[in-house]
């Protein structure tokens, strides 16, 4: 056997499960995995990156569209920025008699160098437009006493600093607008490096914008993360709460009685194909603004689905099971009470769950009709701003939470229902530290027939 | 060899097995069914599944129903047990007719029918506490029948964790604990292999012994039919109907041995020739016989 052959042998059985070990590995894999193509293609220079995302950016005359540090520009328009730019600057150096300029232009010209300072936490972000600050950070870098190491100024661009500085620092020690030059300064040459688009963040940048969104105190007016993710999560499971109120007898009784199942069904089986959203504009009109018209959209969402999937559970009974209960006495009555409900139980609860994620597809509509609110609002409003990184988060939370709120009720089913066998390997670990010791006595040990 | 072998008709009765006979109809008739017919409805028409069955089954009498597949046994057992009304005919326990399912008639399936959500002691507690006794009484009723299948031990075991013979004895104790007149049982060790349907058969037996109870069990094994019961219901197929009421002449109490005395093998025997009419069965032959050389040590 070659070697590659003996290390994947056993992992592509058909049919058959994989070793424990094996499959916690590939689970975390699968998770591992994307995230780990995500950073390669977020900080590996040469997969992707299609953009030069500024560092320092420069106004041209003539030219109306300004590009500011942090924008993203195609490769081609780059070099054609800084070739213009250097163009500029040699025409100026090369001219005779320098010519005329405003007081104006050059204190703009002097803040292109702001987003330097502020990459090293020497201003403040919002200092980009503080002159006096930007003039003594010329200064430092000009005389040496700061050196800009990420990023850092190309060599051409030093030489800038310290001539525009020259021309400068005999004038005035400090900024006033008043004792600029009224020839020309300078202009730094634009800087940038390869990145990718806006839309695609990089993980470390997610991380940055989802921490600081996520714990610092929010913006006079609006809601913090936290009062949004509640608000989003009350949206959720009053709707899911109404549908399961409504949704669950109605599919019982459409599952037991054939009478309820020809009434209610084939009306319920058309309505599930009225999307939802398309009420939405009806809802707001009926129960106004606020969470009423949301959390009603998430019930229609989920209700006639439901009232489908729980009356197909409930068909799903052995038949046998009721017919048995039958000949032990049993009323019609308690064949519901204490056959039909106890018997669908596992499944209606594994039903639930699947519904559940659904009514999340639900939620983010809901949050849109109205007066936006919650996460959704938060995603919406980003996402225009094109400010993606601070959109992921929450997405990421959304998924989170729902993939989070699944497992934990899967792994409570083993726990509520001892008798099925379903569960992962997870879920019948913590099914065990809940169950009581007569369980595991419960393996047939005497052999068959020993007892006659 | 096998012509050198007599064996004796099965209408021969020992003189000890005769009286029995006569003592058993004697006792009042537990079971009465007068003129059963039982038709359904389907695409094709209607198909008569019975047609005028009658017969009576006396108070703890052990009976047999059996037949060639077609004849109407297990729809004989579900109209006996309620679950089914018939076209026409009546069925009377103890003289009462019935209609519809009751708690009278007890029933034990092919299909295990144990609840999986409940233990084998819940199981067994169902019927008495759907008749409205109080836990307490139903609980200590429930581990006597537990106690009499054999499986004290396992009486806080869901049934997913049974084997097969054991969840079938759960389920006789499920109907024996709901204490019916008349005990139906649909082939009821018919998804057993073959060594633990042949200890459950010595089983039955046991409990049939010790419990007042009378018992009409469909099968369509041959040995199932002779070794349980005291007489034995052949039923013709399309429609079913009733070819022979069969005295077994075999004595009590039985035992694995007697499947090799006369009077046993002439009442299978006589059985067999009733449901697969001899000259019958190799009338055709098989194509693929045909395609094979023939080979002289095979014949």
């Amino acid at each position: 056997m070659n070697p590659l052959a003996s290390i994947f042998k056993g992992w592509f059985a058909i049919r058959r499960d994989l070793s424990a070990p094996r499959r916690v590995f590939l689970t975390a894999i699968s998770f591992v995995l994307p995230l780990s193509i995500w950073c390669l293609v977020s900080y590996v220079d040469w997969i992707w990156h299609p953009d030069i995302k500024l560092q320092i950016s420069s106004e041209r005359e003539g030219n109306s569209t300004i590009f500011t540090a942090g924008d993203h520009i195609s490769p081609s328009y780059y070099k054609e920025m800084v070739a213009a730019t250097r163009a500029e600057n040699t025409q100026l150096l090369a001219a005779a008699t320098p010519p005329k300029s405003t007081k104006r232009a050059n204190q703009k010209l002097l803040r292109q160098l702001a987003p330097i300072g502020i990459a090293h936490d020497w201003l403040p972000y919002t200092d980009a437009q503080n002159d006096a600050a930007i003039y003594h950070l010329w200064r430092d870098i000009a005389t040496g006493a700061k050196v800009p190491v990420e990023p850092a100024l190309s060599a051409e661009n030093l030489e800038i600093v310290k001539k525009n500085w020259a021309q400068l620092a005999p004038v005035a020690a400090d900024f006033s607008l008043s004792s600029l030059p009224e020839t020309p300064l300078l202009k730094l040459i634009p800087q940038g490096l390869p990145a990718n688009p806006v839309f695609l963040p990089a993980p470390h940048e997610v991380w940055r914008s989802g921490w600081r969104d996520f714990t610092s105190p929010a913006p006079a007016g609006e809601l913090t993360m936290r009062q949004r993710y509640q608000h989003s999560l009350r949206v959720i499971l009053l709707g899911f709460f109404w549908s399961c109120v409504i949704g669950v007898p109605i599919g019982v009784l459409c599952g037991v009685f054939d009478f309820f199942s020809k009434l209610f069904e084939p009306f319920v089986d058309f309505s599930r194909y009225m999307p939802a959203p398309t009420f939405s504009t009806l809802l707001v009109a009926v129960l106004l603004a606020g969470d009423a018209p949301k959390i009603a959209l998430v019930f229609i969402g989920t209700v006639f689905q439901m009232i489908l999937v729980v009356s197909k559970t409930t068909r799903l009974l052995d038949p046998a099971l009721l017919e048995a209960a039958q000949t032990l006495g049993a009323s019609p009555k308690q064949m519901i009470t204490r056959v039909v409900i106890p018997g669908i139980l596992p499944n209606l609860y594994n039903d639930l769950r699947i519904l559940l994620g659904w009514a999340w597809t639900w939620l983010v509509i809901a949050e849109l009709i109205g007066v936006k609110s919650g996460l959704t609002e938060f995603i919406e409003t980003q996402g225009r701003f094109r400010n993606f990184d601070r959109v992921f988060p929450v997405i990421i939370l959304i998924g989170v939470t729902g993939f989070v709120t699944d497992q934990v009720l899967s792994w409570f089913h083993a726990i509520i229902f001892p008798w099925t066998s379903r569960g992962n390997v997870f879920s019948k670990a913590f099914a065990r530290l809940f169950s009581p010791p007569q369980r595991v006595a419960a393996k047939p040990v005497v052999p068959e027939g020993s007892l006659t | 060899m096998a012509a050198a072998l007599q064996l004796p008709s099965y209408l021969d009765q020992s003189p000890e097995v005769a009286a029995r006979f006569q003592r058993l109809q004697e006792r009042p008739v537990a079971l009465e069914v007068c003129g059963l017919t039982k038709t359904f409805a389907t695409n094709r028409g209607t198909v008569t599944a019975l047609s005028n069955v009658s017969f009576s089954v006396h108070k703890r009498e052990f009976m047999c129903v059996i037949g060639p597949s077609g004849c109407g046994k297990s729809t004989l057992a579900r109209v006996l047990a309620g679950l089914e009304a018939p076209t026409s005919g009546d069925v009377c326990v103890y003289g009462k007719p019935v209609s519809g399912p009751g708690p009278d008639r007890g029933m034990v399936f092919q299909a295990y029918t144990l609840f999986p959500w409940q233990t084998v002691k819940q199981n067994v507690m169902f019927g008495p506490l759907m008749s409205g006794v109080s836990h307490s009484a139903a609980e200590s009723e429930a581990r006597q029948w537990i106690e009499l299948v054999g499986l004290s031990k396992f009486e806080n075991a869901y049934p997913q964790q049974l084997s097969g013979g054991m969840k079938q004895r759960v389920a006789i104790a499920r109907a024996l604990a709901n204490q019916p007149r008349v005990l139906f049982m649909d082939e009821p060790f018919g998804a057993l292999d073959a060594q633990t349907r042949c200890q459950m058969q010595s089983y039955l037996l046991d409990i049939w012994k010790s419990v007042d109870i009378t018992i009409v069990f469909i099968t369509h094994d041959l040995d199932e039919a002779v070794f349980l019961s005291d007489r034995i219901l052949v039923l013709d197929p399309h429609p079913g109907r009733v070819r022979e009421m069969i005295e077994v002449p075999v004595p009590r109490p039985r035992h694995n041995d007697q499947l090799f005395e006369p009077s046993f093998m002439a009442v299978r025997k006589h059985i067999d020739h009733l449901i697969h009419p001899p000259g019958q069965d190799h009338q055709k032959e098989s194509p693929v016989l045909r395609l094979v050389a023939r080979d002289p040590d095979v014949q």
